[in-house]
């Protein structure tokens, strides 16, 4: 086996398998539930003693989910004072409506580079967007600079997580990639020695592709600054050694002040990789003469975001840091990994951004994929309510299905209908009662089980047994007791 | 679409999404801890072991030992070409060690460099971070980036404790700032945790104690 993956999962959610159906195979991949547990476990450890240690946790997280909440009542303004800001900085802003904008208007910096080569610095954002598979089809090539995502570029592969793309890949998968397309066979399943490789590998590439791309943890309103959050420090290499640096930021992405940082930096590092602080961040306002890219251009995308915004409930979700802390405590996300979600955003914060940035047209099994027990809410460093947020997108999932004129062949539908007319009326349920017990008769055991039931029962006996239903109601018990007098 | 009726576009609708919305910069509550209780011994002595944590390396000096200091970290370092800030003081520049001035390198002769030597503008205790602002006796942001080995003089003056502190001393907004905080890492391949990936592998830390 040469790569971690057969084949290349699906992670465009147009064209994805809903959720039970990918998330079944790899719940028999043994390897790679071993990987994704393995990895989970040692940063929710981290996460957790660190957040321990930090008194004023709760405190940091009221704050820091009212800036991002504050940000988003006013981001009008504020996108306002980051464009004019970073304009007067010698940066040029672009506005993207759709991914497909995006991308053109990607493309056509490129070309007004000539660049043949572009160097990566991870970024969710552009994976949103399908910008590599577009890059590829200008003929640019683009190369992944992180080292999970080198992993998974050359792999073949797609990432799996938020912050650690290739947690489901193991020492002896890479090494195997390494080995193979860079032409190391000797090369050793340290990680010393991997990483190694990959340094090696890219450190020419740094030094002579004259073209950047690069996502964006914070944009600054105030100064018209952009953060970058990073370990390894390829993110340090790619917004320094170019002569172009294009980044691409969601327009949700806003702090007000640079001091904002002193929130956000603290819960980030702590919920995303179980650090005090993460070992490099980057802040540059445009461009400095003399130090760094002489050209820089921010894209700032909408992609649906304005449409979650106008959303009560839903306009949380644009809280999002991307931590991926959700992702490490999630009970479903621990057992299936990331690609079963088919989207970049994976796990609770993307069970409930990925069906929102199709407008509901896709990935409509998402919602489902949990199961509301809140672990993610409590561990999100913004506040976001995840378990509300899930619970009002599967209503609407319902109000579509309903909509549809094939619902009427659809068994859970009429199930679900005639439930409502017989809850709504006390007689109708006791009869209802009545015939069940009749019914399912026929199912019960002796040992007063029921452990198959046929059609669409089957679904529910197939995994647990169903008591059988007593001889007596509540209600028939209550009637035929004792009157108070007779005691 | 036109560039400019994106943009108009996505400001009208964020704009009419955010309509009905009443909430100002002065609410947001701001109840976490400001400034540390650490006097100043206990303060370095936090930072000194974030940075031990970190696998970087720490000398004390004081101010009249600083030259002395400076020279023998770049002489024991194992390493034998250097590059330094352009604005560092000259009587920290050990004459007998290759060391060039950043004086406008290319990053070819940059990158020929084993070791650099730079001023920080603030030190962090809590997360054992290094805060550079890149002005000339900090470096451009290169000079930090490509030698393998950074020689860092921090003083214990600039050492603060919390992070908030850091931001409330920062009287202007910076145009570029690098936080570090530990050498280059990453944890990638299963989780473990390798130094050096891209960034300078080794950091050695000079705190000097213009406390005292």
């Amino acid at each position: 086996m040469t790569t971690p993956a057969h084949h290349p999962p699906v992670m465009d959610p147009r064209f994805a398998p809903p959720f039970p159906a990918a998330a079944l195979p790899i719940l028999q991949n043994t390897q790679l539930r071993t990987n994704v547990a393995h990895a989970t476990d040692v940063i929710q450890t981290k996460r957790n003693s660190l957040v321990a240690e930090k008194r004023d946790w709760q405190e940091l997280r009221n704050s820091a989910a009212a800036i991002r909440a504050h940000v988003l009542a006013n981001l009008g303004d504020y996108l306002e004072q980051f464009e004019s800001n970073c304009t007067a900085a010698g940066g040029t802003v672009h506005w993207a409506t759709d991914a497909a904008e995006a991308r053109t208007i990607i493309l056509d910096l490129l070309r007004q580079e000539k660049a043949s080569e572009v160097i990566k610095i991870k970024t969710m954002t552009s994976a949103e967007i399908q910008l590599n598979p577009a890059l590829e089809a200008a003929g640019i090539s683009a190369i992944e600079t992180d080292l999970a995502e080198l992993i998974l570029q050359l792999g073949d592969d797609e990432p799996s997580h938020i912050v650690v793309p290739a947690l489901h890949v193991n020492r002896r998968q890479v090494r195997e990639i390494f080995a193979e397309r860079m032409g190391l066979p000797q090369l050793s399943d340290d990680p010393q020695a991997l990483t190694a490789a990959a340094r090696t590998y890219l450190r020419r590439k740094f030094l002579s592709v004259p073209t950047a791309i690069s996502g964006a943890n914070f944009l600054i309103a105030e100064n018209g600054s952009v953060a970058i959050v990073e370990s390894e420090g390829n993110g340090r290499m790619c917004l320094t050694l170019p002569r172009t640096l294009i980044a691409l930021a969601g327009i949700e992405k806003l702090l007000p002040r640079f001091s904002d940082l002193e929130v956000m930096l603290q819960v980030l590092a702590r919920s995303a990789t179980g650090e005090r602080m993460n070992p490099y961040t980057s802040l540059w306002s445009g461009v400095v003469p003399g130090d760094g890219p002489q050209r820089f251009h921010i894209v700032l995308l909408d992609n649906g975001r304005s449409r979650i915004l106008a959303r009560k409930v839903e306009r949380q979700t644009l809280q999002c840091i991307r931590c991926a802390a959700c992702l490490n405590t999630c009970p479903v996300y621990r057992q299936t990994g990331g690609h079963a979600y088919g989207s970049p955003y994976a796990g609770p914060i993307g069970a409930i951004l990925t069906p929102q940035l199709e407008r509901m047209q896709h990935a409509q099994s998402l919602p489902y994929a949990s199961s509301l027990c809140g672990a993610c809410y409590e561990v999100c460093p913004v506040k976001i309510n995840i378990p509300e947020v899930l619970i009002e997108l599967r209503a609407q999932v319902v109000n579509q299905q309903r909509a549809q004129s094939s619902r009427w062949f659809d068994p859970m539908f009429i199930g679900m209908k005639a439930a409502n007319v017989t809850f709504a009326s006390a007689s109708r349920f006791q009869i209802a009662q009545r015939l069940g017990r009749i019914g399912l008769r026929v199912f019960t055991r002796s040992d007063g089980w029921i452990h198959r039931l046929p059609s669409l029962g089957g679904r529910w006996t197939l995994s647990r047994d169903l008591r059988a239903l007593p001889n007596q109601t509540f209600r028939d018990w209550w009637a035929a007791r004792p009157s108070k007098g007779n005691r | 679409m036109t560039a400019s009726s994106s943009r108009r576009t996505i400001l009208d609708r964020v704009r009419a999404a955010t309509s009905a919305d009443a909430n100002t910069y002065a609410d947001i509550p701001r109840n976490y801890t400001h400034r540390g209780a650490l006097d100043t011994a206990a303060r370095l002595h936090l930072m000194t072991e974030r940075l031990l944590e970190y696998g970087a390396e720490v000398i004390e000096a004081s101010p009249a030992d600083l030259p002395a200091t400076v020279a023998h970290q770049l002489q024991s370092s194992g390493r034998r070409t250097f590059v330094a800030c352009p604005a560092l003081p000259p009587e920290l520049l050990p004459p007998d060690v290759n060391l060039k001035l950043d004086n406008d390198l290319s990053f070819d002769e940059i990158e020929l460099c084993d070791g650099v030597l730079t001023g920080s503008f603030a030190g962090i205790a809590e997360s054992g971070t290094i805060v550079l602002h890149h002005s000339p006796s900090e470096g451009r942001r290169i000079l930090t980036l490509l030698p393998d080995f950074h020689l860092c003089i921090l003083r214990a003056s600039q050492i603060v404790e919390t992070l908030p502190e850091y931001f409330a001393r920062c009287p202007e907004l910076p145009r570029l700032a690098t936080y570090i905080s530990g050498p280059s890492a990453t944890a990638d391949i299963e989780m473990t945790r390798i130094k050096g990936v891209h960034g300078p592998r080794f950091l050695s830390v000079i705190i000097v104690r213009d406390d005292l």
